[in-house]
């Protein structure tokens, strides 16, 4: 892991060990501002500063997970779940009845990255369905 | 069928995600493949919740140099147990007969934004303890 991902996942590891905060200025459209305002008023959080930090947090701990996500395939190829396999798991997560047809879901994962070769679990759950409504039609 | 909005670890998802020799490491990567993908798609935002609880009995020291694995692949962030939640989770466990673990796992799911997912080793138990608890609560083997 490069020195710069080092430093972002030491910084992310401090989020919940310390309240420190900083006053920083951040422009950005009044519109999402007046939003973010009414938003927060109709309980979407407490405040529009918690709002703002908690969506930026969001972003970057995802962001950071797909870093280390694909730092530990690089080292361990043999650990990377295949689209099949996330996709079963999308479908469980979801309490899916597709979840209990794994031959159609590793089959639809098959097909789909054909047409869209970045397909997601979602992508994958939809073909799924797809194929499952046009058997059940024929 | 909606996808979960809070995804609960219990012990073996915590050590089959810390470990790549454990057996079903790929099995977790896969639930957290999941998460990051429709997360980065900002379809609906998972939050990834780990007790501190089981951080304890899976031995889960985050400034330990051998955690950083779970750290960062996991994302998960602590739920602490405070005395409310206590009372929950004793009450919990009185009625089902289960760990303090296993208790502090539902009481964390029953009180997470839901549709809450708890990955689990013991779907027996756990899934007991999902339909005691109050919201949307699932129960998905690891």
């Amino acid at each position: 892991m490069a020195a710069r991902e080092r430093d972002l996942f030491r910084w992310l590891d401090r989020l919940d060990q310390d309240d420190e905060s900083v006053v920083t200025s951040v422009r950005q459209p009044a519109a999402l501002r007046e939003a973010l305002r009414v938003a927060c008023e109709l309980g979407m959080d407490a405040t529009v500063n918690d709002a703002t930090v908690r969506a930026v947090r969001d972003r970057l701990e995802t962001f950071a997970q797909r870093l280390a996500l694909e730092a530990h395939y690089a080292e361990h190829p043999e650990a990377r779940p295949s689209l099949a396999d996330i996709a079963l798991a999308a479908a469980e997560l979801d309490s899916d009845p597709l979840a209990d047809d794994p031959v159609l879901l590793r089959r639809a994962a098959g097909e789909v990255v054909r047409v869209k070769p970045d397909a997601t679990a979602d992508d994958v759950l939809i073909w799924a369905a797809a194929l499952r409504s046009a058997r059940a039609s024929a | 069928m909606t996808g979960p909005a809070s995804v609960v670890l219990d012990n073996e998802a915590v050590q089959a995600l810390g470990a790549v020799t454990h057996p079903k490491h790929r099995r977790v990567l896969a639930l957290i493949e999941v998460v990051n993908q429709r997360n980065q798609g900002r379809r609906r935002a998972t939050t990834v919740l780990v007790p501190v609880a089981v951080r304890v009995e899976a031995g889960w020291d985050r400034s330990a140099p051998g955690a950083a694995l779970a750290n960062r692949l996991a994302r998960a962030r602590d739920v602490v147990l405070d005395g409310v939640a206590a009372d929950r989770a004793s009450q919990l466990r009185a009625a089902a007969g289960v760990s303090v673990v296993d208790a502090t796992v539902s009481q964390v799911a029953e009180a997470a934004p839901s549709p809450t997912v708890i990955l689990t080793s013991d779907v027996a138990d756990m899934g007991h303890l999902a339909a005691a608890v109050g919201g949307e609560v699932r129960v998905v083997r690891v």
